[in-house]
């Protein structure tokens, strides 16, 4: 039995979408995504001289007839996807609470996930944040939700985040280039989110990136007067004065800074999108993402 | 614009209080969020100091307004609308000498007083008022104001005690009576509440004061001549002082000594083998609140024996009295009482007889007639047990009562009060009373013939309370306001007072009432001269601590038929009823709940 949101109708909707890769990959195995490679897809791809050995089931002979030279016809050949989902599991994450905000952020990736389960492709799940907890292994199958969702679950998002260094801690062992998937708050420093995708980049993976933010973060409701703020994750404080025009102030800056991620995005060619966890999950995943361009 | 509570406006001294919640810097609450990334704007205050910049939102300037106005409210403000008739009771009491600065409470009670007359227009009339010795107007016609201005300064205050006067009963008796548009009382009393048309002005401060608040000049004994003085001081005051006593006898002194004199207590003081002077002085050398009680006078004892005049139908019993040393007895027949000379006795005994009024002199009543003005008498008892008797008192030391048995007795059943001396279970038997300094003793049993050791408990009865007379004798116990009593004689008499005036007496007169200042009055009667000594004889006065409050409360519509006042204050309520409901709304609730995170962890 799949906890909420993973209900059958929900995983039904889930199965009728795929991923979309603007690169192509050598797969491992047959399926249904390009690849660089020639093969035995239905998709034409060339013509190549006639060697012998070739099939003469893939010789034109119309080409034949008309210039009585011998062609035979290439094929695209069609790959398995290897994806990664990469999910900010730092303390950040669990503001307000883990369930109002690093919940959420499960579920994309599980649900991100499980499309990629469904069309019978791979799929590594990582936590970012916190380097005790080892990445999970390839998943294929629809079943292996449940392990999906177990791994996603079974995080506790703390401790701080430098984003590069912990993606570079499992590129390394990254072999098969696919698609990556970045989930986070993306509430650091451009400097270090910048080194962080660039690096995705650099592996010659196909990025998209969620930025998950909560109600509270979007639009704090601190009461007026003097407050001593605490980085959820660095424990630094500073003094505060809020009022409607540090409000004000901090809304501009928060718009700042989203901008500057989704253009930062937009010029390196990933996907950027943004989700606020007091929407709906469902709307999100089938409305935003595919128009944004991360499903077929 | 007046206000009838003016004490309330101190509260405008605790305005500024009002900016201590501005000042003082709240700690800061501690809120975790995910990132302060965007949040790059330092805290400019300094952080370890617990007060910060001031704020002044505009909720703190309509607090201001409230507050104000709520203090203005409690003050009672009240338009004057301009009077045309005014009573202004002095209060004369001595307690009004109290030193105040360098001035009286009169004179600044005074000053007061010409403040409300110039107020007033020049149709405007006014009456003036004295408390003691009673509640009188000083002049019978109406005044213009300068008028009572120039005899505002002519009032004197006596050294009375305060009147025993219902102020709101009685004023408001004046208001209705003499159709006064408003009633000042100038006194040191603090009052407690206002009316429109009555209103109490009190002057001076409490502060604390010395007294001299007994002295008495006595024979040391019936039989001995030397004079002994016995003198009380009080404080008044929440401390410990020592306090010179000086002793004067007429000019010269006497004798003089240093008491410590603990805080709101009373030290004794004895002098002993005094020389015979026409009078004494004791005198405390304090600068403190009140000079008048500083001193106290006395007279020596008329005579150095016990001269007693004897009034019995049945002389040969009283005539045993002669046996005792230091006694001298006249003796009359009842009938011829009222043509003798009284004059010089330090008792007269009526033994079965009374006098148709209580003697000037001291006296012993024993088995006096029903007709007696002191007691009646109820029937006889023969052989009657003492059950009680009043112990420690003079007349019962020494006593022993288990062999006192009269051959019979009428217990007494008391016409004024008095005190029951001894008792029997049929009522008592002996009762003293004491009127206006001079001592009375009624007695239901025979004492007479003196018998000496013969009977034992009688004879040393009799000797108690011939020397309880005689310490008892004199005028030393004399207080201001008491008459002066002496034997009516045709010939013409004068009193030199303490001030030295010479009042010729009316031929016939046989007292004097009007002893309203404390020292010696001087009678004289051709050769005859005798001192009195008047003291102010009342500790109340002598306290300057904390006067009694004088109750005003809100008179009915039907009482005070005319309003000199306009008052303002319930708007300035209802306007202060107002802003609160304003600052209800306008003052912004913290927002705590809707801040949807669990809370803060403490650091």
């Amino acid at each position: 039995m799949l906890p909420e949101p993973f209900t059958s109708e929900y995983l039904s909707q889930l199965e009728t979408l795929r991923l979309r890769t603007r690169k192509e990959f050598l797969g491992s195995q047959t399926g249904s995504y390009s690849s660089p490679r020639r093969g035995t897809s239905l998709e034409f791809a060339d013509y190549r001289r006639y060697s012998p050995g070739d099939d003469l089931r893939y010789l034109d002979w119309g080409i034949y007839a008309r210039t009585d030279r011998l062609y035979v016809k290439l094929f695209r050949e069609e790959v398995d996807l290897f994806a990664y989902i990469f999910v900010d599991a730092s303390a950040s994450m669990a503001f307000p609470s883990p369930r109002e905000k690093f919940l959420p952020a499960s579920h994309i990736a599980a649900s991100l996930a499980y499309v990629v389960l469904a069309n019978h492709d791979h799929v590594k799940l990582h936590l970012l944040g916190n380097s005790n907890h080892a990445p999970s292994p390839f998943y294929r199958g629809r079943r292996r939700i449940t392990d999906c969702i177990h791994f996603m679950t079974s995080a506790n998002p703390e401790g701080p985040l430098e984003l590069a260094p912990a993606l570079a801690e499992y590129l390394r062992m990254l072999r098969r280039p696919g698609k990556a998937i970045l989930i986070s708050d993306f509430l650091m420093p451009p400097s270090s989110y910048q080194q962080g995708l660039n690096l995705l980049r650099g592996f010659n993976l196909d990025i998209a990136v969620i930025q998950v933010l909560t109600r509270q973060e979007v639009d704090p409701p601190f009461p007026n007067g003097g407050l001593r703020l605490v980085d959820s994750e660095t424990n630094a404080e500073i003094g505060f004065q809020w009022d409607a025009a540090a409000q004000q102030d901090y809304k501009s800056r928060l718009a700042q800074h989203n901008s500057e991620i989704r253009s930062f995005c937009h010029q390196s060619g990933i996907h950027y999108s943004l989700y606020v966890t007091d929407r709906e999950l469902d709307d999100f995943v089938f409305a935003t993402l595919p128009a944004i361009g991360l499903f077929k | 614009m007046e206000f009838l509570n003016p004490t309330a406006l101190y509260g405008f001294l605790a305005l500024p209080l009002l900016l201590i919640p501005y000042l003082i810097r709240r700690k800061p609450q501690r809120v975790i969020f995910s990132s302060l990334l965007l949040f790059s704007v330092p805290e400019k205050r300094a952080g370890g100091r617990p007060w910060g910049r001031l704020r002044l939102p505009p909720i703190f300037f309509l607090q201001l307004l409230l507050l104000t106005l709520v203090i203005a409210a409690l003050a009672e403000p009240v338009f004057s609308v301009r009077t045309s008739r005014i009573a202004i009771v002095f209060d004369n009491s001595a307690s009004m000498q109290a030193l105040f600065g360098q001035q009286t409470r009169f004179a600044l009670a005074q000053e007061k007083a010409r403040g409300l007359l110039s107020d007033l227009g020049p149709a405007a009339t006014a009456d003036l008022y004295l408390t003691v010795p009673r509640l009188e107007k000083v002049r019978a016609a109406s005044l213009g104001p300068v008028e009572a201005a120039g005899i505002v300064g002519t009032l004197t205050p006596y050294d009375l005690p305060d009147a025993p006067i219902d102020y709101q009963v009685v004023l408001s008796q004046m208001v209705r009576e003499q159709k006064y548009d408003r009633v000042y009382l100038i006194t040191d009393h603090p009052a407690v509440g206002q009316t429109d048309a009555l209103r109490v002005l009190t002057v001076g401060q409490p502060r604390d004061n010395f007294a001299v608040s007994a002295f008495n000049i006595s024979h040391s004994s019936l039989v001995g001549s030397r004079l002994e003085g016995t003198a009380e001081i009080a404080n008044f005051s929440a401390k410990d002082e020592r306090i010179k006593v000086v002793l004067r006898g007429g000019s010269a002194v006497l004798s003089s000594r240093d008491l410590v004199v603990e805080a709101g207590k009373t030290a004794a003081a004895i002098f002993s083998g005094l020389p015979n002077h026409p009078y004494y002085e004791l005198e405390i050398d304090n600068r403190d609140g009140l000079p008048v009680d500083n001193r106290r006078f006395a007279v020596p004892p008329a005579g150095q024996n016990l001269r007693i005049l004897g009034i019995s139908p049945r002389p040969q019993a009283l005539n045993s009295l002669r046996a005792i040393p230091g006694v001298s007895l006249d003796l009359i027949a009842p009938q011829e009482y009222d043509k003798a000379d009284r004059s010089g006795y330090s008792l007269e005994i009526f033994h079965y007889s009374t006098p148709a009024v209580p003697p000037a002199n001291p006296a012993l009543f024993v088995l006096p007639p029903d007709n007696n003005p002191l007691a009646e008498l109820a029937k006889p008892v023969s052989r009657p047990i003492v059950s009680s008797w009043r112990e420690p008192h003079p007349i019962t030391r020494y006593v022993n009562f288990a062999l006192f048995r009269p051959a019979f007795s009428r217990p007494l059943k008391p016409r004024l009060s008095g005190e029951a001396i001894i008792e029997s279970p049929s009522g008592p038997l002996a009762l003293a009373t004491e009127r206006q300094g001079v001592r009375y003793l009624v007695l239901g049993f025979e004492i007479f013939p003196y018998l000496g050791r013969e009977n034992l408990p009688v004879s040393v009865f009799t000797l108690n309370l011939l020397d309880w007379f005689f310490h008892g004798s004199g005028a030393e116990r004399r207080a201001t306001g008491a008459p002066l009593i002496f034997s009516a004689a045709p010939q013409e008499s004068f009193l030199l007072t303490p001030r030295g005036d010479k009042i010729a007496l009316d031929r016939g007169a046989n007292s004097f009432p009007a002893t309203y200042f404390q020292g010696l009055y001087q009678f004289q009667r051709g050769s005859h001269r005798e001192l009195f000594a008047v003291n102010l004889d009342h500790k109340n006065e002598s306290d300057l601590r904390q006067p009694t409050p004088i109750a005003i409360r809100e008179a009915s519509s039907a009482a005070v038929n005319v309003s000199a006042l306009f008052s303002i204050w319930p708007y300035l309520l209802l306007i202060s009823l107002v802003l609160l409901f304003v600052e209800w709304f306008v003052n912004p609730r913290p927002i705590r709940s809707a801040f949807g995170l669990r809370s803060p962890p403490a650091t």
